[in-house]
């Protein structure tokens, strides 16, 4: 999404972007472990399937404290318009599927494809609204 | 938004690059503001014209 690393801000950014990937990854590879060996309910059980969620809300974060941070007025509203069309388009795409789950019995979208849906919105979002500006 | 700053940079034959360098932007925001695709927020308009040495309204001009 972010490029240029010659900016400070693009630089904090995508060092908290990797902590938050490393985060997700190991908490996967431990929530899916334990819940294929000793079987976790109750509280355990919540608290191990909302750790790897903590690295995807850890993402959204740091994008937020990237858009505080980012000096450079362009850039951010570059950003931020990629941002909000990557919102529409998702919800957009979620609202469309789900008429169509009611309605032509299409199989159910998995949730867990929404992040990355939204993500590859905004990425495509921000390649054409730079395409704007040239 | 009309703007002189092509003119402005011409005269002291800075690239893009340099004025982008000067105003601690990239050089996509310079680009942006000199064809008019992007008006500028006032801090950043100030700041350039503290750069040219001149008064806002001799940078920027209302279209029409």
């Amino acid at each position: 999404m972010i490029c240029s690393m010659k900016n400070p801000a693009i630089r904090r950014y995508m060092f908290r972007l990797m902590g938050t990937l490393i985060w997700y990854v190991c908490a996967l590879v431990v929530s899916v472990g334990l819940f294929a060996h000793i079987h976790p309910t109750g509280a355990l059980a919540w608290l191990l399937a909302l750790l790897p969620a903590l690295g995807i809300i850890g993402q959204l974060a740091v994008f937020g404290l990237y858009l505080g941070e980012e000096t450079d007025e362009f850039q951010r509203n570059l950003q931020i318009q990629a941002m909000l069309w990557g919102i529409g388009g998702t919800l957009a795409f979620l609202t469309v599927w789900g008429f169509l789950e009611i309605f032509v019995h299409l199989r159910h979208f998995d949730l867990l494809l929404v992040y990355p849906l939204y993500c590859g919105l905004t990425g495509v979002s921000l390649g054409l609204v730079k395409m704007r500006y040239r | 938004m009309k703007n002189r700053l092509k003119v402005l940079r011409a005269e002291r034959d800075w690239s893009q690059a340099d004025l982008a360098e000067r105003l601690e932007v990239s050089r996509q925001s310079v680009n942006a503001i000199e064809t008019g695709k992007y008006d500028p927020s006032l801090p950043l308009a100030f700041k350039l014209a503290r750069l040219f040495e001149t008064a806002i309204e001799t940078i920027f001009t209302e279209e029409g």
